[in-house]
């Protein structure tokens, strides 16, 4: 089994059924994991930052980092794989906040609020979620069977 | 021995910071710091300067040739970057033993000291504020070096301490406290005594949790560690147990009127400068 990190601001896709994805330690950040059981092509993005208009020109080297850039370039690269959008399963995890850290501290909330957006604007349906809280989660993705687990710091590991 | 007696005793056990790091990094605070002083401190020690000339010669630079003296190698790097790569190089061996108490992932503490001090530069740079950059980097890079000594007494009270931390809302610093008497940051602070590093890093270190408390005039200082603390914790940049509970120090944002879109930008920021940051010390993002 090769397990293959997915580090901030980046995402991997994969039809290769020996791969688990992981995205670790994700706080405010967001980890969105899809997959295609029939096409056998899953794909894992761990984004940081709600929107790239902040700054465009960096968002063009780097639109993993931003939601709004992130989750078509993830779906994008699954169809490239043969993945087809209404089989795909999709769960996300992460969003976190610090304690007390409402108002321009809260990016976990804004980085979850534009995926939802994004999310009923195309009809994708979230299969399932772990968002908020003060945590810090872990989340995997198995591309042989689609399995996605989440780990949370001695909390050990759950199906998600 | 009661169990703090027992904490002290295990802060009085910690090896000294490594002389001629402390020697050189003394001799490059001189405003005209001889080379050939600085060379002559340094070649003792075979491992520090063999890391200075694999950074001079690694392709982040680019350098047309090889640079084999250390003496060139000094010149080439310049004041700022050498001692960076000092303090780098001795902390990052201090944070580098298991941490049962505190670590999920190993490396942890380690990559969460460095994202601390890229972030704290960052910040100080793009919020224009007066702070000298050398205590920024240092008092960020050993912030949470109280870890290193709690380790093993939070690993011992940890279902006490995550008792608190989930049933009464305490941030998990404050958890510690209650229950081991003392918390990592006021541990840290005073190993940063006997290592012999200047009051406010001292302060800064201490209050990196509750940064009120710092004198007013480490006060500054010591809110620009605890928001950078903040923030690498939130981006989830090694946190470890203790997950996101932390406090959050907003205090410097709302001063300095940071929005929302500003502190995105400033992670955005920090985050360029932290791959670059991983590239060089060969640490994973
Ligand atoms: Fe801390
Ligand atoms: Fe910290």
């Amino acid at each position: 089994m090769a397990l293959v990190t997915v580090g901030i601001a980046d995402f991997k896709v994969s039809n290769n059924p020996e791969d688990t994805l992981v995205s670790y330690s994700l706080g405010s950040c967001i980890g969105l994991a899809v997959y295609d059981p029939v096409a056998g092509v899953g794909g894992l993005l761990h984004y940081m930052l709600p929107d790239s208009s902040i700054n465009q020109e960096k968002a063009e080297k780097n639109p993993a980092m931003f939601a709004n850039r992130g989750i078509p370039l993830l779906f994008k690269s699954c169809f490239k794989l043969g993945a087809d959008k209404n089989r795909m399963i999709v769960k996300v995890a992460g969003g976190s906040r610090i304690m007390g850290g409402a108002g321009a501290f809260d990016i976990g909330k804004r980085n979850y609020a534009v995926l939802r957006k994004i999310f009923s604007k195309n009809r994708v349906a979230i299969a399932g979620e772990d968002i908020g809280g003060s945590y810090n989660r872990t989340l995997y993705l198995q591309i042989a069977d689609g399995r996605t687990s989440l780990k949370i710091a001695k909390k050990g590991v759950v199906e998600l | 021995m009661s169990l703090m007696e027992e904490i002290i005793a295990a802060v009085e056990a910690m090896p000294p910071f490594p002389q001629v790091v402390h020697r050189a990094l003394k001799e490059l605070s001189e405003p005209e710091y001889e080379v050939a002083d600085l060379v002559e401190i340094l070649k003792v020690d075979q491992a520090v300067t063999a890391n200075i000339l694999k950074l001079c010669n690694s392709a982040y630079f680019g350098l047309p040739r090889k640079v084999s003296s250390l003496k060139e190698a000094v010149v080439y790097l310049g004041a700022t970057q050498l001692r960076q790569l000092l303090l780098s190089g001795a902390v990052n061996k201090i944070y580098d033993q298991p941490n049962e108490g505190y670590a999920v992932f190993a490396d942890e503490l380690w990559r969460h000291a460095l994202a601390t001090a890229v972030m704290g530069q960052v910040l100080r740079r793009h919020l224009k504020l007066k702070l000298d950059d050398n205590l920024v980097f240092t008092s960020a890079l050993l912030h949470d070096v109280g870890k290193v000594v709690l380790s093993n007494f939070v690993a011992d009270r940890y279902l006490e301490i995550e008792k608190l931390v989930e049933e009464e809302g305490c941030a998990f610093q404050e958890a510690e406290k209650r229950v081991l008497g003392f918390d990592h940051a006021e541990i840290g602070g005073r190993i940063a005594v006997k290592w012999d590093f200047p009051p406010e890093i001292v302060a800064a270190i201490s209050f990196h949790h509750q940064p009120a408390r710092a004198g007013k005039s480490y006060r500054l200082l010591t809110e620009l560690v605890a928001l950078a603390n903040n923030l690498t914790v939130m981006v989830g940049y090694g946190t470890g147990v203790d997950g996101l509970a932390c406090r959050g120090h907003g205090l410097l944002l709302e001063k300095l009127q940071v929005k929302e879109r500003d502190l995105e930008n400033l992670l955005l920021l920090f985050q360029m400068e932290m791959a670059k940051t991983c590239d060089i010390a060969g640490v994973g993002e």
